[in-house]
C-alpha cells in the first residue's frame, strides 16, 4: 500500500511541477496583456484601446491589409503546391530526390531572409531590375508592398501545403483511382471526383497552418512592405517604435491577433475533424513515365518553381562571397564577410544560436515526452489541463509571446529579461506543443500491455518508464528534436524582441544587420544558418529513416 | 509448489458502471483454468485484477491463502503473456527473458544459467542474442512466454495469447503452452474467446457471460453436458428447439418435439410434468430418417460435403432451421427439396427449462 501511494506521488508531483511552470510561463503573461489591454494609465478599466484601434483607419487598415496579403499568398501557395504535390506523385520526374530536399530546404529558411534576398534581385537596386530597366529602357520601381509580400510568402509557404499533400497523395491507394476507371470515369474526371476530394481535407489544413503562420509573421512586411504596412509590423511599432511606444495600446493590439488566430485554429480543428477519411495504401499510387510534350511541360514547370523557390538561398549564398561597400557590392570575390562574422566581438552571434537553441531542445524533449506520457497514460482532471494549456502557445504569434515575456518578467522576484533564460524559455514554449503533439502520437503506437509486461516482471512504474517507454520513443523523438532545432534557430519573432547585444542570435544578426544595410554581414551570417539546416536535414533523413517531413 | 487461487465475491466497477458483480470461483494448484466467453463478458477484466492492472472494489482475491488485493503488480509474482506478446522491441532476445531476473536482483550468472534453461524449454534457444523486431509471431509468443515463466511466478497468466496468429501457428502454439505448463508445473489462468483452443488446453473451463459464471467443469462436461443453453450454443453448435416434458415417472420421462415423442431416462426427478422446455441437439446428434415416418418432419434446403462429414441445412414445418451434420456415406448425398424425418441420440441431447437457465439433465445417470 505505501508504495503504491509513492509511485502515484511521484507523476502528480509531476505534473503540479508541470502546471505550475505553464502558469507562470504561458497564462501569467497572457493574463498580463488581457489586463494591460483594458487597463487605462489612470487605473481604471475600459475598452478604449480597442475603440481606437477600429475607429483610426490608420490603424485598422493594417489589419485589412493583413487579411490581403494572407489570403493571396495562402491561395497562391495551396494552388502552387497541390499541383506540385499532384505532378512529383504522378509522373516521374528526373532527380525528384533532390527537389524534394531542395522544396523543404526553401521552407525551412526564415520568411524575411526570402524577403531581403527578393529586394537584392527586384528590388529598386536588384539584379534583375536592373538588367530589365537596361534592356527595355524603362524605370521599373522594383517588387514592393503587396506583390513583394506576397510574392515572398507564396514562394516559402508552398512547400507546405506541398509536404502536407504529398504526404496525403503518398497514403491514397492507387486502387481508389484503377477502381474509378474500370467504372469509367476518364483521367480529368477521376482527379476531380476521387483524387481532390480525398486530400481536400489535408489541403484545406495545411492552407489554414499557411495563413496563421504568414498572417503574424512581421519580418517580411517590414522588409519588403515598404509602406505597405501588415498588423504585425503596426504591433512591431507600436512597441518598440522609436517615435511612439504605447505599452498599453499594444497590449491591445496582441489580444487582436490572439482573436484571430484563436478563431483560425478552431476553424482548422472543426473542417480537419469534418474531412478528414483515414486511409492507408496498400498499393501506393506510383508516379509513372511519361513521354512528348506533357512530359517536357511537367519538368518545366517543377524546375522552374523549386529554382524560384531556392533563389533566395542561391542569392544569399553567392552574395556572402561579395565584396560590399557599405550597401553596395564592387563585384569582388572575398571571404571577408566570413571573417567579420567570426571575429571576437561577433562570434558569440554563432555560439548564441547554437547553445540556446539545444538547450530549449533538450528542455523541451524531456518536457514534453513527459507531458504528453502524462496526458495519454496517466488520464486525470489535472492531466486534462496540462493538455490544454500545452496547447496555449500553438495560437500565440512569436512577436506576442516575446511581448507578454517582456511585461511579465522585468522586475524581481521574475526579473529575466534581458538574460539569454528568457530566450530559452520563449523558444521552448514557442515549440512545446508542436514536440508534444508528436510525442503523444509517438506514445499512442505503444501498446500499453508493454510497460505493463514490465511491470509483471517486477519492475517499478517509474522504472518501466525510463527503462521501456522512454527508449521505444527515442528514435521518434529525436528525429522531431532534429525537426524543432531546424525550426528553432530560424525563429525570429520573439527573438527580436527579447534580444539584447548579448543575446543576440543569428536571425536576429541577419535581420539588424539587414535593416543596417550590410548585405555582406547579413548574407554570411544565412548562410551559415543554411548551411546548418541543410546538415541538420540530412541528420533528420539518417535518423528517421525516412524521406518525409512533418513540421 | 503450486499455489490455489481464491476468487471471493469480487466486485470490479469502471466509473459508475458494474463490470463483475459478485463473482466467485477457486482454481485448484498446478490447474491449467480457463475463462472462456465472449467479448465483454467480464473475462479480460477478472484476469487483469489477479494480475493487479485493475483495481478490485470488492471481495478479495487469494493467492495461498494470503490476501492480495492491496499488493502492487510489481510485488505479486505472477507472469503474464499478453495478446500482443508486448516483447521489448530494443532489446534481445535474452535480455527480454532476463529482465525480470534483473528486477529481482538475481546473480548475473544464474540469470544466465536460467535464461539458457528456459529458452530450451521454449525452444528458441538458436534466437537468444537475436533482436525481436523481425521475428514470426510464434517466436515472439515463445519469447513471451518464457520471458513470463523464468521468474518462477506463482501464477501464470495469459490474456489470448492466440488470437494474433495465424490457424496452424495457433494449433503448434497451444500444444506447446500445454506441454510447458504441464512440464513446469504453474497454475494457470487463460483467457480465450476461442472454445476449440479453451476445450484443447484447459483442465477447466469457467464460461463467462455479462460479467457472471454460466459454469465451471471440464472442457468434456462443458460440451457434453451444458448448464444452460448459453453455454450449449457458445460452445459448439446446438439447435434448441420447443418440446414438451409429457410425463416423468420411475426414471423414464417421455418427451415431444411436435409429434415426435421420445423416451429419456437421464431426467431429474423434480422437473414435474406436461411442462414446455428446450430440447437442445448438437447437428452430429440427429438421425436422418429416410424410411419411416418417424421423427421430426423437414426439408432438405441445401447440403455441404466435407469429406469426413456431410452438412444439412434442412427446415421444419414451422420454418425453423436447423443443421445437421452426417458422417459421409458412400450412398448418395440426399437431394434438396427432399422430405426426410430427424431423429435424436437421446443418451447425447441436452434438455433445459423454458427460460434455458437450467438443465434438466440428471448427471448421476448413465443414460
Amino acid at each position: 500500500m505505501n508504495t503504491a501511494k509513492k509511485k502515484l506521488n511521484i507523476w502528480l508531483v509531476l505534473a503540479l511541477a508541470i502546471l505550475a511552470l505553464f502558469l507562470i510561463f504561458v497564462v501569467y503573461p497572457l493574463g498580463l496583456i488581457l489586463y494591460k489591454s483594458i487597463l487605462m494609465e489612470d487605473g481604471t478599466i475600459s475598452f478604449s484601446y480597442f475603440t481606437k484601434f477600429f475607429s483610426k483607419k490608420f490603424y485598422w487598415s493594417t489589419l485589412i491589409n493583413s487579411f490581403k496579403v494572407t489570403i493571396a499568398s495562402t491561395l497562391v501557395s495551396a494552388v502552387l503546391g497541390l499541383i506540385m504535390a499532384y505532378l512529383l506523385r504522378s509522373i516521374k520526374i528526373k532527380g525528384s530526390k533532390y527537389l524534394n530536399i531542395l522544396i523543404v530546404i526553401s521552407y525551412l529558411s526564415p520568411p524575411f531572409i526570402g524577403a531581403y534576398a527578393w529586394v537584392q534581385l527586384l528590388g529598386r537596386n536588384g539584379v534583375i531590375t536592373r538588367v530589365l530597366n537596361s534592356v527595355f529602357n524603362t524605370q521599373l520601381g522594383g517588387i514592393y508592398g503587396f506583390a513583394g509580400i506576397v510574392l515572398v510568402f507564396s514562394l516559402q509557404s508552398f512547400p507546405l501545403v506541398y509536404m502536407y499533400v504529398s504526404g496525403a497523395l503518398k497514403n491514397l491507394d492507387n486502387s481508389l483511382n484503377e477502381a474509378a476507371e474500370s467504372l469509367g470515369c476518364s483521367t480529368v474526371q477521376r482527379v476531380w471526383k476521387v483524387i481532390v476530394p480525398l486530400i481536400t481535407p489535408t489541403l484545406l489544413a495545411s492552407s489554414l497552418l499557411v495563413f496563421m503562420r504568414v498572417f503574424s509573421d512581421f519580418g517580411t512586411p517590414m522588409l519588403i512592405g515598404e509602406g505597405y504596412k501588415t498588423f504585425p509590423v503596426l504591433l512591431y511599432s507600436q512597441f518598440m517604435g522609436e517615435v511612439s511606444t504605447d505599452a498599453h495600446y499594444a497590449a491591445a493590439l496582441c489580444v487582436i491577433v490572439i482573436a484571430i488566430t484563436l478563431v483560425m485554429f478552431f476553424l482548422q480543428k472543426y473542417i480537419g475533424n469534418r474531412l478528414t477519411y483515414s486511409m492507408s495504401a496498400l498499393k501506393p499510387l506510383e508516379p509513372e513515365k511519361k513521354t512528348g510534350i506533357g512530359n517536357i511541360l511537367a519538368h518545366a514547370f517543377v524546375y522552374l518553381v523549386v529554382f524560384v523557390a531556392i533563389l533566395p538561398q542561391l542569392t544569399v549564398i553567392t552574395t556572402s562571397f561579395l565584396e560590399t561597400r557599405g550597401a553596395s557590392y564592387t563585384g569582388q570575390f572575398t571571404l571577408q564577410n566570413y571573417k567579420n562574422i567570426i571575429m571576437p566581438k561577433n562570434i558569440s552571434t554563432i555560439t548564441n544560436t547554437y547553445l540556446f537553441g539545444i538547450a530549449a531542445i533538450l528542455i523541451v524533449v524531456v518536457l514534453g515526452v513527459l507531458i504528453s506520457y502524462l496526458t495519454v497514460r496517466k488520464k486525470s482532471f489535472l492531466t486534462s489541463i496540462i493538455d490544454t494549456l500545452t496547447m496555449f502557445p500553438y495560437i500565440i504569434p512569436g512577436s506576442v509571446l516575446g511581448i507578454s515575456f517582456l511585461y511579465a518578467f522585468n522586475k524581481k522576484p521574475l526579473l529575466l529579461s534581458g538574460t539569454a533564460i528568457i530566450i530559452i524559455i520563449s523558444l521552448c514554449i514557442r515549440r512545446m506543443p508542436y514536440t508534444i503533439r508528436s510525442s503523444t502520437a509517438i506514445i499512442g503506437q505503444i501498446s500499453p500491455s508493454i510497460e505493463e509486461a514490465a511491470i509483471s516482471l517486477g519492475s517499478t512504474e517509474v522504472k518501466s518508464f525510463i527503462k521501456i517507454t522512454v527508449p521505444m520513443m527515442m528514435a521518434g523523438v529525436l528525429s522531431g528534436a532534429i525537426m524543432s532545432w531546424i525550426t528553432l534557430i530560424s525563429e525570429l519573432s520573439s527573438s527580436i524582441i527579447l534580444y539584447t547585444s548579448k543575446t543576440q542570435t543569428l536571425t536576429v544578426a541577419i535581420y539588424t544587420e539587414v535593416i543596417r544595410s550590410n548585405f555582406g554581414n547579413a548574407a554570411a551570417y544565412s548562410t551559415v544558418l543554411t548551411i546548418t539546416s541543410v546538415l541538420s536535414l540530412l541528420l533528420f533523413f539518417k535518423v528517421s529513416g525516412s524521406e518525409d517531413i512533418s513540421v | 509448489m503450486s499455489v490455489a487461487i481464491n476468487i471471493e465475491n469480487v466486485v470490479k466497477r469502471f466509473g459508475k458502471e458494474t463490470v463483475i458483480n459478485g463473482l466467485s470461483l477457486d482454481i485448484k494448484p498446478g490447474e491449467f483454468f480457463t475463462l472462456l466467453g465472449p467479448s465483454g463478458c467480464g473475462k479480460t477484466t477478472l484476469l487483469r485484477m489477479i494480475i493487479g492492472f485493475n483495481s478490485i472494489e470488492g471481495g478479495q482475491i487469494k493467492i495461498d491463502g494470503k490476501v492480495i488485493n492491496n499488493i502492487p503488480t510489481n510485488k505479486r509474482n505472477m507472469g503474464m503473456v499478453f495478446q500482443n506478446y508486448a516483447i521489448f522491441p530494443h532489446m534481445s532476445v535474452k535480455n527480454n527473458i532476463a529482465f525480470g531476473l534483473k528486477n529481482r536482483k538475481v546473480p548475473k550468472d544464474e540469470i544466465e544459467k536460467r535464461v539458457d534453461e528456459i529458452l530450451k524449454i521454449v525452444k528458441i534457444d538458436h534466437l537468444k542474442d537475436r533482436m525481436p523486431q523481425k521475428m514470426s509471431g510464434g517466436q515472439q509468443q515463445r519469447i513471451a512466454l518464457a520471458r513470463a515463466i523464468v521468474i518462477h511466478p506463482e501464477v501464470l497468466l495469459m490474456d489470448e495469447p492466440l488470437s494474433n496468429l495465424d490457424a496452424k501457428l495457433r494449433t503448434e502454439m497451444r500444444n506447446a503452452i500445454k506441454q510447458i505448463q504441464q512440464q513446469v508445473g504453474i497454475t494457470t489462468v487463460y483467457v480465450t474467446h476461442d472454445q476449440e483452443e479453451a476445450l484443447a488446453v484447459s483442465d477447466r473451463i469457467a464460461v463467462m457471460n455479462g460479467g457472471v459464471i454460466q459454469q465451471i467443469d471440464t472442457p468434456k462436461n462443458v460440451y457434453q453436458r451444458p448448464s444452460n443453453t448459453f453455454v450449449s450454443t457458445f460452445i459448439g453448435l446446438s439447435n434448441i428447439m420447443d418440446g414438451v416434458l409429457e410425463s416423468n415417472e420411475n426414471g423414464k420421462a417421455l418427451i415431444r418435439i411436435g409429434n415426435y415423442k421420445f423416451q429419456m431416462n437421464n431426467i431429474k426427478k423434480d422437473c414435474g410434468s406436461n411442462c414446455r422446455v428446450k430440447v437442445s441437439v448438437r447437428p452430429e446428434e440427429f438421425i436422418i430418417n429416410k424410411e419411416t415416418e418417424e421423427g421430426i418432419p423437414v426439408t432438405v434446403k441445401s447440403s455441404v460435403f466435407l469429406g469426413v462429414t456431410t452438412h444439412y441445412f434442412v427446415e421444419t414445418k414451422e420454418g425453423q432451421e436447423i443443421e445437421v451434420i452426417q458422417s459421409s456415406d458412400i450412398g448418395e448425398i440426399i437431394p434438396n427439396g427432399k422430405k426426410v424425418h430427424l431423429k435424436v441420440q437421446v443418451q447425447k441431447i441436452n434438455v433445459f427449462s423454458e427460460d434455458g437457465s437450467r438443465s434438466f439433465i440428471d448427471r448421476e445417470v448413465r443414460p
